[in-house]
């Protein structure tokens, strides 16, 4: 890689970095705040997981050194290799979990027809209205609505 | 409508967690941070292990459990996702199993592109999964470029039968050896997870100890377990 | 020392093999949770008689590597949830071979994360085992299980995110990831920016600890999910989660600002838990509810700095790990609004009357083992001697005098009136019925209980001796 002459180059490339995840996570933490929609939601926690994992890479990062491969006899300074080996992780950890969510998704659209999260919501608050045909006893005065 | 409440308090918010990223990241100092450990591992990891690609080394010999956990997330969430599936599938009404098999196949090129892809994919699979531990790449990337060399003529074919038994078959192996080869190091060297067969000279392909064999273990069991994952999202089959 | 890698390598190995074990497929699963509780009594001996020791991975030791730190309080832990675990496994289940193999994966997490002293270690099974959570809660075959378990999914996964956030926060400001290393430099986390990675990882492990501001998911879960998932879920997993947060806070977050971040959140939990317990209609959601309420109360003890707040934490934990399975157990099969209970005090009396000691323990009636549990936890809260930790104290209190103004009216619901439903069948009897003689046994061997706990404590919150045993060889 090419060398950085001047601190304020460095710095300007830590607010790329910065503003590259920052701006991940809050794109991300947007979708999950306005959007209902499953898909949309999910999408939103890839946005989220993303700029996290930039910015852990950020975390690792040394002017003027090189990707932590040794070649040959090599001695000059190298980034750190632990932020990576953790995204990597991460990474996996990230696509699992999207394609259980994806699953999920499935089940409750077959299911329910909807992939409205608020609306589901709404629908599991609803279930602790008794509706069960079995109950025989008078109904005291005690169910709140939610 | 989906898109119906009101996005002001949501950008609001944003807004607000923007500003407070902002002044917490000025403390930050970038390309500063203080990395003992990182700078550690760097200075002896070629020594301790022989792996040229020191996160190879840092993910199969210093964080190996790490490693060894993020396999059985994957498993637990195939195994989630063919739980929740099976559930949705079995429940589903005829209709939706009608629509996912009468999916029309792809076209000539599409076909014939998958079929002359195939090969390549598997080669390439091998040999990033097989120098994991001198180049970037290693057992999940090699891994997730073999699920696709099996998925994509799933997709140019949707009837083509996918073996899943065999999947299985490879799945539960290679989890079991990554796992096994962990107790043979506390067997052998008195740690889990230890390095066995010692170091070999760093950025030869047969170096590196056991960590070739942990990735290859990685890359099969990935490779089956996302393949598998997408086959089952994509839809149930008659078989 | 090796048998607690083994805890974690063995019940994974099972559950990697299992597709393969054919008819054998249903015995391997209680087979490796038995194999699990015999490890950990003889972990339980090892560390009685030397004193808690650390566990090596690979040979790298801390900080480059990861570590294991074996002590009474992880032992303790790690064995509780393999037993849990065992006396919960489900007898029938829509897909027994996969319900297994997540079960197993669970257990394996559970002890990764009772024994692991690195913190991303610790991420990596807190997420192992809420992915398997999530398909677990997802197998019932309840309608809305399935949106429950995905909204709970979304939430989870945002917090897991803040908690990622907050791990590399951490590594950026200290360089290392190691608990006992991280003890070593806690000064340069002590800043703003410190402090707000904590609060994302608090956001993050709080989702399965049931924290305040991301719980929305608890009341959902439970009332969908099947009993011994939810049982399992509310006793042992959230325990877990707290004990992450108790790490951070013993051994790198002993600052007074992250204390009482910590101590707020509980309080706000038990408000909250305790109010909505009050207003919920249907028994699941109450309990549900109780379990927020219940864990915030552990999470205040944990904001108490020393071996005082570490012991109340351990009893109430303890406490509700043996109590709220148990509930849950016995509420299920019985009609799940709160009104129509009426008149099975008399239709189901053996049922009823655990139920009733159950409750009782819950709030904290005296010669009942909870009594012990919140009277620890007062003397704690006002050993501080802080105003905040003393207004604590007081929210405790009136917590208490709102739960035991809803546990009362299912008791008094319980034994007004009869039914003519004939009574349902008690499915988890067994389980429901071993943690009640455990509760009772508990209080029989108060004294002896109470002193082991004591140890644990101790051993749990001598920070310089966690420092020296992780890091006493290591080069640095």
């Amino acid at each position: 890689m090419e060398t950085l002459s001047t601190a304020t180059e460095l710095e300007w490339l830590g607010w790329t970095f910065y503003a590259g995840s920052a701006g991940l996570v809050l794109l991300g933490c947007y979708a999950l705040f306005a959007a209902r929609h499953a898909l949309r939601l999910l999408l939103g926690l890839f946005l989220l997981e993303s700029g996290v994992n930039l910015f852990l890479v950020a975390v690792g990062f040394r002017p003027d050194a090189a990707a932590p491969i040794l070649v040959g006899e090599q001695a000059g300074s190298m980034v750190d290799p632990l932020p990576q080996a953790l995204i990597l992780t991460a990474i996996v950890i990230g696509v699992g979990v999207l394609a259980l969510g994806l699953a999920l998704a499935v089940r409750v659209a077959k299911e329910e027809g909807t992939l409205d999260l608020a609306e589901l919501g709404r629908r599991l608050a609803a279930t602790h209205t008794p509706a069960t045909a079995e109950e025989t006893l008078p109904q005291s005065g005690r169910t709140e609505t939610p | 409508m989906l898109t119906s409440r009101p996005r002001w308090p949501a950008l609001l918010f944003i807004l607000g967690l923007a500003l407070l990223l902002t002044a917490l990241l000025r403390d930050l100092h970038f390309g500063n941070a203080p990395m003992q450990v990182g700078q550690a591992i760097n200075g002896v990891a070629a020594h301790e292990t022989g792996a040229a690609n020191v996160v190879a080394s840092v993910l199969l010999a210093y964080r190996g459990l790490d490693t060894l956990g993020e396999l059985a997330i994957l498993f637990a969430a195939a195994t989630g996702a063919g739980l929740v599936l099976g559930i949705a599938f079995r429940n589903g009404n005829g209709e939706a199993q009608a629509k996912t098999n009468t999916e029309p196949p792809a076209g000539f090129i599409l076909r014939k592109g998958a079929d002359l892809m195939f090969p390549f994919l598997l080669i390439l699979g091998a040999y990033v999964i097989l120098h994991g531990h001198l180049t970037p790449g290693g057992g999940f990337q090699g891994g997730a470029i073999l699920a696709a060399a099996f998925f994509v003529p799933q997709l140019a074919r949707p009837s083509s039968p996918f073996n899943e038994r065999t999947a299985h078959w490879v799945e539960a192996l290679a989890g079991a050896s990554f796992v096994l080869i962990g107790i043979a190091g506390l067997a052998g060297a008195g740690w889990f997870l230890a390095p066995l067969l010692g170091t070999g000279s760093v950025g030869e392909l047969l170096s590196a100890g056991s960590i070739p064999l942990l990735q290859l273990a990685i890359g099969l069991k990935v490779g089956s377990e996302l393949a598998g994952l997408m086959i089952a999202l994509h839809g149930p089959k008659e078989t | 020392m090796n048998a607690s890698v083994l805890m974690i390598a063995l019940p994974l190995l099972a559950a990697f093999l299992l597709p393969l074990t054919g008819p054998l497929a249903r015995w391997v699963g209680p087979f490796a949770a038995a194999l699990n509780i015999a490890l950990g009594i003889s972990l339980w001996q090892t560390v009685a008689q030397e004193g808690p020791s650390v566990v090596v991975m690979g040979g790298f030791a801390a900080p480059l590597g990861i570590v294991f730190r074996v002590d009474t309080l992880a032992v303790l832990f790690a064995t509780a949830l393999a037993a849990l675990v065992l006396i919960l496994w489900p007898r029938t289940s829509a897909d027994p071979r996969r319900e297994s193999a997540l079960l197993l994966i669970l257990l394996a997490a559970g002890c990764g994360l009772a024994f692991s002293g690195d913190l991303f270690n610790l991420f990596v099974f807190y997420e192992l085992i809420a992915v398997a959570s999530y398909g677990l809660v997802a197998a019932s075959r309840e309608r809305l299980a399935a949106a429950a378990g995905l909204r709970y999914l979304v939430l989870s996964a945002l917090g897991s995110a803040f908690a990622l956030l907050g791990i590399g926060l951490v590594y950026a400001l200290a360089g290392t990831l190691n608990l006992a290393d991280l003890s070593r430099h806690a000064d340069a986390l002590n800043s703003p920016l410190g402090l707000a990675a904590f609060a994302l990882m608090l956001l993050g492990f709080g989702v399965k600890a049931e924290l305040f501001p991301v719980n929305a998911w608890v009341a959902e879960v439970y009332s969908t999910a099947t009993a011994r998932t939810t049982a399992l879920l509310a006793g042992g997993v959230s325990k877990l989660a707290l004990l992450i947060v108790l790490h951070l806070v013993l051994l790198v977050y002993a600052q007074p600002a992250a204390l009482s971040l910590l101590l707020t959140l509980g309080l706000l939990s038990i408000v909250s838990g305790q109010f909505a317990g009050y207003r919920a209609a249907d028994l699941p959601r109450m309990l549900a509810y109780s379990s927020i309420a219940q864990l915030g109360m552990i999470a205040a003890a944990f904001s108490v700095s020393g071996e005082a707040g570490v012991l109340a934490g351990l009893a109430l934990a303890l406490h509700h790990l043996i109590v709220k399975p148990a509930l849950f157990l016995v509420g299920d099969g019985w009609p799940k609004c709160v009104d129509s209970l009426a008149g099975l005090g008399r239709a189901e009396p053996w049922r009823a009357a655990l139920f009733v000691l159950l409750a009782l323990s819950l709030l904290g009636i005296p010669p009942l083992p909870g009594f012990w549990a919140k009277l620890l936890l007062l003397k704690a809260l006002l050993g501080m001697g802080e105003p905040a930790w003393n207004l604590a104290a007081a929210v405790v209190l009136l917590g208490t005098a709102i739960e035991g103004a809803y546990l009362l009216r299912v008791l008094q619901t319980l034994f007004r009136g009869t039914t003519n439903a004939k009574p349902a069948t008690f499915g988890g009897a067994l389980p429901a019925g071993v943690l009640g003689v455990a509760l009772l046994l508990v209080m029989l061997a108060a004294t002896p209980v109470g002193g082991a706990l004591q140890r644990a404590a101790q051993q749990a919150a001598d920070v310089p001796a966690y420092v020296a045993d992780t890091l006493g060889g290591s080069p640095q």
